[in-house]
């Protein structure tokens, strides 16, 4: 389940909550060209993610799935979306300690506001063009994974 | 019939109430002509008490219980041969028969059955046996009086000849269809029988005065049909008398009064109230006018309604001319069934012209009801509007616009009235059939409306209605001048004289038109009504639409902005996928692939662009508007600074001939408003040297002083805009030159700097000359701050 084997230095894990596949893979083609070693979980939408996060069905057996290090996650999502995920994790005072960047193609001024409100710790929205796309991705992972430390992973 | 006797009144109706020149000579030199004219018009007079008679008859006054002579006039030597003084304080039964005196106090019971006149034979103390018409009444200041008429033996007439005649016209009258058929007829009937040389029927308009609307006469006498007669002809005690009295005669104009004698013993009581005696005597002005107009004899018949004089019959001959009592029975008995049928023939021609008005006025509120313009709705139905009060001209004003139908002021003028106006309405009505003495102004125009009838269907809204009458001058034929002959003589003096001549006279009524009929009036108001009734029930309609219309906006804008946000996902994959390819297979694809995939990435940017202003765009409507107090200048520097950025190469001059004020909108959007002004005049400029030049040209109050309207325009010496291309280029989408041309852009630019403009409650236009350049005009409101 646990994809990506630590290969330089342990990463903590990178939880995407991403519903478009190409999307996905897009992001995924980035994070393959990044130095880094990261291991990523996806999950597509806010039900499946919460289900991660709180160790349910079907994530309770056989072994609990490991906390992330940081979220990345989309708005528009079926289901929860994205902003009632975020209320969710943010009221939660465990889940809380995960930091969270939203990565969307939401520019309405609401959602970053509200966001925010929430406490979410970047706001990114995913640029069409396709080299700003990919230095926005690299810029996150670099800064994240590289230039920032993650809180602690306890299991 | 009623019981009381007919009897004389002066006969007003043609007097103009001029005293001759001998009363005039006999009044003393420090006379003011204040007391002249009260002579003249007969208010003070007292006619009802002349103290004297005409002589064709007898009166006298009876004491109560033993019927002793008290008052008589003084020719009784000539009617029954005994002299006045010899008839003081004897008993009436001294000269008739007893069982006539149980007649006259059956006469003077309201309760008995018996009825004037009394056919009397009295003997006087000369033995001469004479007989008589006797004429009982108790007067109105008490006194028992009767009245003798002399009945000439050729003159007695038959009873039933009477009744056929009055048989024969109460027949024709019943067959007459209109007021006109009926009043021609009565004259003819009336002169019939009585064999006056002219007979005539006034009738009184709603000012009191006389119009002769139907006339019979000899061929050889000069027609008064149409004559107008003024109000002032007949004073008020006059009227009041005409009222009383079904009928009026005066068999000789050339009468000597015969004063009444009275007894010592009530010398100093008051004088007797005449009001009801078929001999009083006339007021002496009366004698002379009738003098003057050739008449001899005259005889009057009320038309009364509803206890208004509504007209009446009148009489004139050339030569003396008495009416046995049973002929004026009669005129009076037609005088009355013509009263009465009066109400019915009014009642019809009324009921005929209600309906028509009730039908045009049901279409018309038809067309209004189903109108979404008003004013549109009015000015489509000219000849309704016009019909409805009878007017010759309207105007339908409406905020700034006023439509103007048939014979008006012009726009201007009635611009001025409109402001003139709304302090006068008096329950959002306004009438007058003289505007020019209320409104000098009017004086200009008062061949279109001296009369002017103005409804206020809206103050706020400044809805009214303006019905015109012209001045009306040409159409008043008058019996001769009815301003007072008065003449200056060249002393200094003034002077009266009666009019010499009867002679049809042109009056120039300056500044007045026909008076507004109460029904044309009632019409004005019921139509107010109606329309504000209109009028609300769509203004529901609107607020149910608007609403409508709002959730649906509402609805398409969320459609547009999901559609859009959805539009861009599969968009975002072409767009990646297509890079992958160009990135992985780079090595295999050919130069031209690579080049057809570089086009794919490209129009997915486009496709993105389009999408993007379309969600901007349907923001922009959801979005409420943040308002805040902004320094224009501040922001359209900063514009300008924004599209420097962008445009580095380009020299631009940029022109602010004045400081922009500060005003209250929001922020971002009024900044995006003028980016993309700003940025088109730019964009659309082959000139080496380029200019925008942003100003104000004025500002207004607009909301009843709620909101400041700015009016800034952005001007620009650009390539211009094709006229018949002016209202597209607002459209969404809507691009004059292919993508590849002027930078290319969406075309969304206007579409959003309208709806920005929009809601700021403002409005926007372009003027442009090709090839010279465009100014883009807006309108920002903002809320006045206090």
């Amino acid at each position: 389940m646990i994809a990506s084997p630590v290969i330089s230095r342990v990463q903590p894990l990178l939880l995407v909550i991403e519903n478009n596949n190409e999307d996905f893979e897009t992001f995924q083609r980035f994070l393959r060209q990044s130095s880094l070693a990261i291991p990523v979980y996806r999950c597509i939408n806010g039900d499946q993610a919460l289900a991660f996060l709180y160790h349910t069905h079907p994530y309770a057996e056989p072994e609990p799935a490991p906390r992330p290090g940081l979220i990345l996650l989309d708005l528009n999502l079926p289901g929860m979306d994205g902003r009632e995920l975020l209320r969710r994790i943010k009221q939660d005072n465990e889940l809380k300690l995960v930091p969270i960047v939203v990565f969307t193609t939401s520019n309405n001024p609401k959602d970053i506001e509200a966001c925010y409100r929430q406490g979410v710790n970047s706001y990114i929205i995913k640029p069409m063009d396709f080299s700003l796309l990919k230095r926005s991705i690299q810029t996150l992972l670099d800064y994240w994974f590289d230039v920032t430390v993650l809180p602690k992973n306890f299991l | 019939m009623v019981e009381q006797t007919t009897e004389n009144t002066t006969d007003w109706m043609i007097s103009r109430g001029q005293v001759s020149d001998t009363a005039v000579e006999s009044l003393p030199e420090q006379s003011t002509t204040d007391q002249i004219f009260d002579v003249i018009n007969g208010e003070r007079e007292p006619i009802h008490t002349p103290g004297s008679i005409q002589p064709h008859g007898l009166l006298c006054v009876l004491s109560e219980l033993d019927f002793c002579i008290k008052q008589v006039s003084l020719n009784a030597a000539n009617i029954l041969g005994t002299a006045p003084e010899n008839l003081i304080d004897r008993p009436l039964s001294n000269f008739i028969d007893g069982d006539r005196l149980a007649e006259i106090k059956a006469c003077l019971d309201p309760a008995s059955e018996q009825t004037n006149p009394l056919n009397f034979s009295v003997t006087g103390d000369d033995g001469v046996t004479r007989f008589f018409n006797g004429i009982v009444h108790r007067a109105i200041s008490g006194e028992i009086v009767l009245e003798l008429e002399p009945i000439a033996a050729t003159a007695k007439r038959d009873f039933t000849q009477s009744y056929r005649n009055i048989k024969d016209t109460l027949a024709k009258i019943q067959v007459t269809k209109t007021l006109a058929e009926l009043c021609n007829l009565i004259v003819k009937e009336v002169r019939q029988i009585t064999g006056f040389d002219r007979v005539m029927i006034y009738r009184f308009n709603e000012d009191g005065d006389g119009t002769v609307i139907a006339e019979d006469k000899q061929d050889n006498l000069e027609t008064f049909l149409g004559l107008y007669y003024p109000n002032t002809d007949i004073p008020q005690r006059a009227k009041h008398l005409y009222l009383l009295n079904w009928l009026r005669l005066l068999p000789d104009v050339n009468y000597q009064p015969s004063p009444l004698l009275v007894g010592e013993a009530i010398e100093t009581t008051d004088p007797l109230d005449m009001s009801h005696c078929v001999l009083r005597s006339m007021s002496s002005c009366h004698i002379q006018y009738l003098q003057n107009m050739g008449v001899g004899a005259s005889m009057c018949i009320s038309l009364i309604q509803q206890q208004r004089l509504w007209g009446m019959i009148t009489c004139h001959h050339s030569t003396s001319k008495f009416v046995p009592y049973e002929i004026r029975t009669i005129c009076e008995f037609l005088g009355q069934l013509m009263s009465t049928e009066l109400s019915v023939k009014e009642a019809t021609q009324n009921l005929h012209y209600k309906l028509q008005l009730k039908a045009t006025q049901v279409q018309f509120v038809n067309r209004l009801t189903h109108a979404t313009d008003f004013l549109q709705a009015l000015e489509e139905s000219p000849d309704d509007l016009l019909y409805l009060t009878g007017a010759q001209g309207a105007a339908v004003c409406e905020g700034d616009r006023i439509a103007l139908i048939g014979k008006t002021p012009s726009k201007e003028d009635v611009t001025n009235l409109v402001v003139w106006l709304p302090d006068r309405f008096n329950n959002d009505l306004f009438v007058t059939d003289s505007l020019p003495s209320l409104y000098p102004a009017a004086s200009a125009y008062k061949n279109v409306a001296s009369g002017l009838l103005a409804m206020a269907i809206s103050k706020t809204q400044h809805r009214y209605v303006l019905w015109f009458r012209p001045e009306f001058l040409q159409t008043v034929t008058w019996a001769g001048n009815p301003d007072n002959p008065t003449h200056i003589e060249a002393d200094g003096s003034l002077t009266i004289s009666p009019r010499q001549s009867f002679a049809a006279w042109q009056e120039t009524v300056r500044l007045k038109s026909l008076a507004w009929l109460v029904c044309e009036i009632e019409v004005a108001i019921e139509l107010r009504s109606l329309i504000v009734d209109v009028i609300l029930a769509q203004t529901d309609e609107m607020a149910r639409v608007n609403l409508e219309l709002e959730r649906s906006n509402m609805e398409l804008d969320a459609f547009a902005y999901i559609a859009s946000h959805d539009l861009k996902e599969p968009l975002r994959g072409i767009h990646n996928y297509s890079n992958f390819l160009m990135e992985d297979y780079a090595a295999v694809l050919s130069e031209d692939g690579i080049a057809k995939l570089q086009t794919v990435v490209r129009l997915t940017q486009r496709m993105d662009d389009l999408i993007s202003s379309l969600m901007f765009y349907s923001q922009l409507g959801r979005t409420e508007l943040s308002r805040q107090a902004v320094n224009l200048n501040a922001l359209v520097q900063q514009s300008i600074d924004t599209l420097k950025i962008s445009q580095p190469q380009k020299p631009i001059e940029f022109r602010l001939p004045q400081p922009l004020p500060t005003i209250c909108c929001d922020r971002s959007q009024v900044s995006e408003l003028f980016i993309n002004l700003i940025g088109n005049a730019i964009k659309y400029n082959d000139n080496i040297e380029k200019w925008v030049e942003i100003g104000f040209v004025g500002s207004k109050i607009v909301k009843d002083g709620s909101q400041v309207s700015h009016t800034f325009y952005i001007r620009d010496n650009s390539i211009g805009i094709p006229s018949e291309h002016l209202e597209r280029i607002f459209e969404i989408f809507k691009r004059l030159h292919p993508p590849d041309q002027y930078g290319g852009g969406t075309g969304a630019g206007l579409t959003i700097v309208r709806k920005i403009v929009e809601r700021h409650e403002g409005k926007i236009w372009v003027e442009s000359a090709l090839g010279e350049g465009s100014t883009f005009y807006f309108t920002l409101s903002e809320a006045v701050k206090l």
